[in-house]
């Protein structure tokens, strides 16, 4: 399991513009796994991370939308994008002028790998 | 949770049904959208604890996403019967009557909830879209009928108070023809509608703007937090659609469009609906 998530991670951070990847337990809002550049707030980012997605899962099956698959948050200084992968979320920190597109995907891929 | 948790329930819940980490194993695989798994676990758990009041709450979540809407509201019934001042329970059932148009048991439900944690984003919303919805109907007894109105309420009330006088249902129009299009709002700062609509409704505009604005206020919380600066926008991929919210200057601007929709095509139009709702903002409806 751990070589799947550095292997994940690994890729992740090889994408242009991401500044930090990691594996966070969904429920505790703790980092599992990750790879950030310096001056990443590791533990805010898991637990913010885990909290939005949280909520926004909460939100979407209330509102009758179904079970969230991805969360793209967009900010004026970067972009986060998480994915859920079971009881595990896949999180990318960005840069503002990531190509979210392409990001997203990867992210996706990245939680689908992580789900198998 | 860890994989090895998710592995000593499993186990535990195969010898006995009934025991107690049963709802926490059901709880782990409606996250992992393993509800057909999930509701299994917690009918099976429920038959040997009829009494148990959170799978009774879980079994109603359950229920609620699989559009289940009357066998969720019996599920959070038990609940109240069990734990009267359940505060899921209330919220829930709150929620369901405000969307069937209940006026009466949505306000006995969300003043429920509310005595439980008065500042829930969601309950503060629904309460909000409760009151204006029960003034419009305070009033309506007494005013000319206004007949039959496709458009949420909040745009009505918007129109009603603009010279203008063009419908803020329709405001999104221009993008209606587009296939994967499901709709799109303008919401105030509140999460309350001012102008658009879905094609699922009224009333799923309404709820859908008031749990959003939950989502956003802990997106804005988020983007603080991590020192990324205002927050500019939200993605939601589900499985059922995929949600664009736009921050604008004096609220939101909320697409929804099919699950398959071309990611391109949302972005562009995304920004064409922040043009409209601009506007509508800078010129009235």
């Amino acid at each position: 399991m751990s070589e799947r998530v550095m292997g994940v991670l690994d890729a992740l951070t090889r994408v242009e513009g991401v500044r930090g990847a990691m594996v966070v337990d969904a429920e505790a809002g703790v980092p599992v796994a990750s790879q950030v550049s310096t001056g990443v707030q590791e533990t805010a980012l898991a637990a913010m991370s885990g909290a939005l997605f949280s909520r926004t899962t909460d939100a979407s099956g209330s509102a009758g939308l179904g079970r969230l698959d991805v969360l793209q948050l967009e900010a004026a200084g970067g972009h986060v994008v998480m994915a859920g992968a079971g009881p595990l979320l896949v999180v990318a920190l960005t840069e503002s002028e990531a190509r979210l597109g392409l990001v997203r995907i990867r992210v996706e891929r990245a939680a689908g790998e992580l789900s198998e | 949770m860890t994989e090895r948790d998710l592995q000593r329930w499993s186990r535990e819940v195969a010898e006995d049904p009934g025991a107690p980490s049963f709802v926490r194993l059901a709880r782990a695989y409606r996250r992992e959208g393993r509800r057909s798994a999930a509701r299994d676990v917690v009918l099976a758990g429920l038959e040997r604890n009829p009494e148990h009041v959170d799978a009774h709450g879980l079994l109603a979540l359950i229920h609620v996403e699989e559009g289940e809407r009357q066998q969720a509201r019996d599920e959070w019934e038990t609940v109240l019967r069990l734990d009267p001042g359940n505060f899921g329970a209330s919220r829930g059932l709150g929620f369901l009557a405000l969307e069937r148009g209940d006026l009466t048991a949505a306000r006995r439900h969300l003043d429920a909830a509310a005595r439980v944690r008065p500042d829930d984003a969601a309950v503060v919303q629904a309460s909000r879209v409760l009151e204006r919805r029960e003034k419009a109907g305070a009033g309506g007894a007494t005013a000319e009928a206004p007949g039959p109105a496709p458009a949420a309420g909040p745009a009505e009330e918007t129109a009603a108070s603009t010279p203008a006088g063009r419908d803020p249902a329709r405001l999104f129009a221009p993008l209606a023809g587009e296939a994967p299009f499901l709709g799109a709002l303008v919401l105030d700062s509140q999460g309350l509608v001012l102008a658009g609509g879905l094609k699922a409704g009224e009333e799923q505009g309404e709820l859908l703007g008031a749990l959003l604005n939950a989502a956003v206020a802990e997106a804005v919380r988020t983007a603080r937090m991590l020192g990324l600066g205002g927050w500019r926008g939200l993605l939601l991929e589900t499985a059922q659609a995929v949600v664009h919210v736009t921050a604008l200057e004096r609220g939101s601007v909320v697409v929804v469009a099919e699950r398959d929709a071309p990611a391109g095509w949302v972005v562009r139009t995304a920004g064409r609906a922040a043009s409209l709702a601009r506007s509508f903002f800078e010129e009235g409806p």
